[in-house]
């Protein structure tokens, strides 16, 4: 049965889900009404966002909301669990290219609050261990080692370190203090080759220096015995370069939805499902298989739907280029319910989007592809890259979403503002969105009505 | 020239031996002198570099990573234009050899900056005479540390951060007061009145493991027949870095610990940065690797102490009577 795309709250998708049984929907073993994460798992967040109709974005946020659960059963079923923090992107492609391995980020608790509505009191326990609101929501994933009641404990834990973000380093060294030992490698902070020195070509647009790529690319064959020891079965350059083809399977995947979604001429998919799609990119959610499954579902919705000249926000939205991910995912349901639309994003991780060069030895495009890391070099590199995708995407305006307790956040956001207004002039704000932003619904809203409007008045000039 | 160092891990010997005059920024006049308005985040120590950076014309700035707020600090600084900074790039990581030879390859690289805004290159021995000295009156300071006033060392550390030359510190005054350390960021000489403040409400610093106290003199080098200079000076540096963002940070513990014993330490003042998470995030870690009580005393984008500081201090000291 055809149905319009268009957003449901959680209610409503009762509903559907019911009706979707009823026509026959056939699940993955993940697969359920959206509202039993509710019930079991306390997600209790779902009952305020709003969500696409698809069965498409049906399986994305069944497949995000059961990854813990995954996990376990990966235990369970003799798989080794490997934690890896900070890098977004890299080190998950070596972990999946050694059978019996999976990789997650313990990072990604910082959406449990979030998802959970505060109700799991991480943050307060994390308070309690050290760790105060004067850090990244992150720092949900200290009390969740310690519990237990979310990720299974690692196997390994791997860190990266050096040109990070101090609250991040900072907590994943309390970690270890607590007794949870960390393998740590060193990502130093890119910089441009110098005169007469030897260079390489990053993804995306990018170049560091021979030296630098040198460096990391050894860390990581550090990181890669580890691993090898751990799985048992020695990382080789086929095994990687194979890990590495399968990645950029993702990656071509999830570049065709954006592609296909920001370059509508209205949003044939939501912003939130979008931000939730592009988030799978960093470590499969757990699972590289049904990562590249759950894309091609939403690919050939969006394609569908734009075929059909269906689309769930309206043609007129403004165009917005979001940077960075909102600890709150309901912001993203607030910047489209005032009028605007994704065009374009930078979660903080671009690098993981970008594909991985495979003609080159498969540790030294791993390694220049660390180094592409947005996080890792100059905000000036990052905020050209929002320069160029705003002007590809014609973009209206900029949001710049800051992380509450974030060091980054501290002076980039003033610094890519300041790059997008010399070379585009489009207007730009910066917001602040708490886990559970409930409380700053009206400032929020105010702010973000106010820049749409900026930027709609600019239409008629 | 002076080249002004955000980090005490960045060499002044390797800058000296370039013909140029080596300052730690913390010592400089104009270095924070005025109430900083900041952005929410934003660590003041950063922000001051930042603005120093920006109105230097005849003189450069090198900042570190050994922090997030220095490092993009230094994308702000070069932003809005000043041509003589550099980014010094401190391996975080201490037990590859690819750190050793990310410091050994980012002081070639300080080299070449150096040479371009005028230094001379060094000859071998030159290093080792500037090694030397340095080494001199490191031992010196760090044989004076444990008897001397806490201002007078806060002191004779800060000149030999400015210009290399040993002041003698004054000895402390005996009395009947609390032992404490004082550990964190770095320690402004508008903060220096702390230490009197400290000693007025009955304690004394017995310990400053600020990053511009003692554990800023730990750089040893050791020569052997025939060895390199630059060699040694790299493995000083590398081998012997004590600081917070180093990870593990292990040797952060492993330099105090027999400090806090000997010295008999009873409290820990942790100083830092407002934004500073690297030492804000170690309160715990120091709490229950010691055993002793911490009290995090927080310096703001004003130049001295808070007056709420203050206070807080004085009732840590007095809980410990």
């Amino acid at each position: 049965m055809n149905t319009a795309p268009r957003k449901l709250n959680l209610d409503e998708w009762d509903d559907r889900y019911e009706q979707l049984r009823r026509d026959g929907l056939r699940e993955s073993g993940y697969g359920g009404p959206l509202r039993r994460h509710v019930v079991r798992e306390k997600d209790f967040r779902l009952q305020q966002l709003q969500f696409d109709n698809s069965p498409a974005a049906l399986r994305l946020w069944n497949f995000l909301l059961t990854e813990n659960e995954r996990l376990h059963q990966a235990r369970a079923n003799g798989d080794k669990i490997v934690g890896t923090m900070k890098d977004l992107g890299t080190v998950p492609v070596m972990v999946y290219a050694l059978p019996g391995l999976r990789a997650f980020y313990p990072d990604g608790a910082w959406w449990t609050p979030c998802l959970m509505e505060c109700s799991d009191k991480l943050l307060q326990q994390a308070e309690a261990m050290g760790i105060d609101a004067s850090f990244c929501p992150v720092r949900a994933m200290l009390p969740a080692f310690e519990n237990g009641e979310h990720f299974p404990k690692p196997d390994l834990l791997i860190c990266s370190t050096g040109a990070v973000c101090d609250d991040f380093s900072a907590i994943a060294q309390r970690l270890e203090h607590l007794g949870h030992s960390i393998f740590w490698w060193e990502i130093p902070r890119r910089r441009e080759p110098g005169p007469g020195e030897s260079a390489c070509v990053l993804p995306g647009n990018l170049t560091a220096p021979k030296i630098q790529v040198d460096c990391v690319r050894t860390e990581l064959q550090r990181v890669g015995e580890a691993l090898g020891e751990l799985a048992g079965k020695t990382l080789d350059d086929d095994c990687l370069a194979a890990g590495i083809r399968a990645a950029n399977q993702v990656r071509r995947l999830l570049d065709s939805l954006r592609r296909t979604v920001y370059a509508a001429p209205a949003a044939p998919l939501p912003a939130l499902e979008m931000l939730v799609a592009e988030m799978l990119a960093i470590h499969f959610c757990s699972d590289r298989e049904e990562t590249i499954a759950v894309l091609d579902g939403l690919l050939a919705e969006v394609q569908t739907r734009i075929r059909q000249n269906q689309f769930v926000i309206r043609a007129d939205a403004v165009r917005i280029f979001w940077v960075n991910p909102v600890a709150d995912l309901r912001a993203m349901n607030l910047l489209e319910e005032l009028g605007g639309r994704i065009c374009g994003s930078d979660y903080m991780f671009t690098h993981a989007l970008d594909l991985i060069p495979e003609n080159l030895p498969p540790l030294e495009a791993l390694a220049r592809t660390a180094l592409a890391d947005p996080m890792v070099g100059p905000t000036a590199d990052r905020a050209a890259r929002i320069v160029r995708e705003c002007q590809a995407g014609r973009a209206e305006a900029v949001v710049v979403s800051r992380i509450p307790g974030a060091s980054h956040c501290a002076r980039e956001g003033e610094i890519i503002r300041e790059i997008v207004r010399q070379n585009i002039g489009i207007p730009t704000i910066e917001l602040e969105i708490p886990p559970v932003c409930d409380a700053m619904l009206p400032n929020l809203g105010s702010r973000l009505q106010a820049l749409v409007e900026t930027a709609r008045a600019r239409r008629t000039k | 020239m002076d080249v002004f160092l955000t980090s005490p891990w960045i060499p002044a010997e390797w800058i000296r031996a370039h013909g140029l005059q080596p300052r730690g920024i913390w010592s400089a006049e104009n270095f924070q002198r005025g109430a900083l308005p900041l952005s929410a985040g934003v660590c003041a120590f950063a922000e001051a570099a930042v603005r120093f950076a920006e109105v230097q014309t005849d003189s450069a700035v090198i900042f570190s990573t050994a922090c997030d707020q220095l490092r993009r600090g230094f994308d702000a600084a070069i932003l809005h234009g000043q041509r003589r900074a550099f980014l010094f790039n401190l391996p975080a990581t201490w037990q590859t050899a690819a750190a050793g030879q990310i410091f050994r390859s980012e002081l070639e690289r300080l080299g070449q900056f150096l040479l371009a805004i005028g230094g001379r290159a060094p000859t071998p021995e030159m290093l080792r005479q500037e090694m030397q000295q340095s080494s001199r009156t490191r031992k010196c300071l760090l044989e004076s540390a444990p008897a001397s006033s806490p201002r007078g060392f806060a002191e004779a550390v800060a000149r030999f951060h400015w210009d290399g030359a040993f002041s003698p510190p004054p000895p402390a005054v005996p009395a009947n007061q609390i032992p404490l350390a004082l550990v964190g960021g770095p320690f402004l000489a508008p903060h220096w009145k702390l230490l009197d403040e400290i000693e007025a409400a009955g304690g004394r610093v017995v310990l400053n493991a600020t990053e511009t106290g003692e554990r800023s003199l730990s750089p040893a080098f050791e020569f052997a027949t025939d060895t390199n200079p630059f060699d040694v000076l790299v493995h000083g540096y590398c081998d012997n870095i004590v600081d917070v963002f180093q990870r593990p940070n292990t040797r952060l513990y492993s330099w105090l610990k027999p400090r806090l014993a000997s010295r008999q330490v009873r409290g820990i003042a942790l100083w830092h940065f407002t934004g500073c998470d690297l030492w804000r995030a170690e309160a715990q870690t120091l709490r229950e690797t010691f055993g002793l009580p911490v009290l995090l005393l927080e310096a703001g984008g004003e130049p001295g102490n808070a007056p709420r500081e203050l206070t807080r201090l004085q009732a840590f000291v007095e809980t410990l009577k």
